[in-house]
This record gives C-alpha cells, structure tokens and sequence, in this order.
C-alpha cells in the first residue's frame, strides 16, 4: 500500500498540474520525510516555495501601493 | 526596473519552468493518479465496503496500459502489491457473485502479464525442406500453395467455431484436432489462434505447452492436412 508521503507527493504534483501553488507546496512538505534527498523533489518543492513567496510578496505589495495623503497647512 | 516588475518577471519564469515539468511527467502523473486510486479502492476493500463497481471502472480506464511499455518496473511492481492485498481480501468462492470473480480473474490476469515481463512467444518451426524459389514460377507456386492452405484454415476455423461464444473454446477443438487426429492445418490454426490470444494480453502459456506436446506427436506420425 502507500505510504502517507507517497500519496501527498501524488497530490502535490496533481496540484502543481492545477496550478494550485500553495497547496502543492503544503504536499510537498508532506511528502518530505520520504523523498527529501531526490534531486528532483528537491527543486520541484524550492521553485514552488519560492513563487509562493514571490506570489505574497506581489499580493503585499498591492495592498500597501495606495497613498495615504496628508495636507499641511502653513502659517498664512 | 522597479521591484514589483522583477517579481512579476520572475513569476512569469517560475511559472513557465513548472508548467514544462508539468508537461514533462503528463504520464507519470496520470500513472501515480491511478496507483493512488488503487490504493484508495484497497484500503475500502479492507474497511469491509463493496467497492466491484470502482474495481471495474479502474481496469476499464486502465487495461489498455497492458502490453505497453507505460508501466515503469517500480510502478508495475506497485500496482502487483495492491493488487495481492485486494485479491487476498476477495476470497472467491462459489458462492462469489460474478463480479468478484471477474475482478479476481482480471487481477490474475495483470498479475500474469507482470510475471510474464518483456519475453517474447517464438513459435519456432523446423528448417524448411523444400527449396528456394528460383524462378517466378515457383514463386507462384508456393504462393498458391499457401493460398490453398489459407482456403483450409478458413474453413477449418468456421467448422470449429460452430456456434462457439469465445475464441479459446474454439482452441481447445483445434489442439485436440491436432492432437488426437494429427491435423497438421489443425495445428497451424491453433498457433496462429495463440498468437491473437498472445497479442490481446491473455495468458496462453497453458496452451503452447499443449501445441508443443501434439507438434511432437505429430512428428512421431505420419500427418493428415
């Protein structure tokens, strides 16, 4: 039968086909107890971790791109 | 270059690179899609639910993979271990539904082809005795010679199958033919019989042993055509 990190790295690249970056790269984590020293889920799971990474910070970024304007008035 | 245009390039690149390693293992996804919900009809199986119809819809989706060369070894090996934990909770008896059993024969079926590996059936048969065609003519010959033979195997097979349902009943007439009265286009039949069988992924070892033993005494005996 499967074991329970063969099953999640099934998920993750069903995920991965979805385009489901952030879940992929939950599964990913799962799937690390089993497949942690193979090349190809080494960069499989860093490339994921890093757009999801790079997904945040855009979405951040967006949130913090109004400005917030302040009017000084001077003495006369 | 501000940074939120450099993130989106990179975004971009990211994304590009995985959809090509998505686009790369199209199958082996697919394949380890099929193993999971393998192990997921096992583990209900085993919980004590009946899960015939979702056995059935899996060797219907997946059959096909049978005498191709999709299935890596470890993959193969996975789905023969599931495979031995689901057959092992069948229990087919007399009193199995039919359903059971053609799920317990089609097992033993993917179990069969995975033993059986990449070898080849050769049918071998001995050296020729007649000799090469020279000329045209005897091209012509010998090209009629196989057509008339093709004539008899024709209506040989119609004579066999009768108003047989499967194709292995009508084997078992042509090896017996072969056998017992020495039909040599019996056992010309039967090989050729064989190799269909072979080539749709039945088992036919049972049956080869059965066409060597009546090649042999067919050997010992002077052969009727």
């Amino acid at each position: 039968m499967l074991s329970p990190s063969e099953k999640a790295y099934y998920f993750a690249l069903q995920s991965l086909k979805e385009k489901r970056y952030s879940l992929a790269s939950d599964y990913f984590d799962r799937a690390a107890p089993e497949f942690s020293q193979e090349r190809e889920f080494i960069l499989l799971r860093e490339t994921i971790r890093l757009l999801v990474a790079v997904k945040r910070e855009l979405q951040s970024g967006s949130d913090n791109s109004r400005l917030d304007l302040e009017e000084v008035f001077t003495n006369g | 270059m501000n940074k939120d245009s450099t993130l989106n390039k990179l975004e971009s690149m990211l994304e590009s690179f995985l959809e090509v390693v998505v686009a790369q293992n199209e199958e082996k996804i697919e394949v380890q899609g099929a193993i999971s919900r393998l192990d997921d009809i096992a583990h209900g199986i085993q919980e004590g639910n009946d899960l015939t119809a979702d056995m059935g819809e899996w060797f219907a989706r997946h059959n096909h993979w049978l005498g191709t060369e999709l299935l890596k070894k470890e993959e193969r090996s996975r789905i023969d271990e599931i495979f031995k934990e689901i057959r092992r909770e069948l229990r087919v008896s007399e009193d199995s539904s039919p359903a059971i059993g053609k799920i317990a024969s089609e097992i033993d079926r993917w179990q069969n082809v995975s033993r059986q590996g990449g070898h080849k059936v050769v049918l071998k048969r001995g050296p020729e005795i007649a000799p090469l065609p020279r000329t045209s003519e005897d091209l012509d010959v010998t090209v009629g010679l196989f057509q008339n033979q093709m004539e008899r195997l024709g209506s040989l097979f119609a004579s066999a199958a009768g108003r047989k349902q499967h194709l292995l009943s009508v084997l078992d007439d042509t090896l017996n033919s072969a056998s017992i009265q020495k039909n040599k286009d019996a056992l010309i039949l039967s090989a050729l019989i064989i190799y269909c069988l072979k080539q749709s992924g039945y088992l036919v070892k049972p049956y080869i042993e059965r066409l060597r033993e009546a090649e042999e005494l067919q050997k010992g005996a002077p052969s009727r055509a």
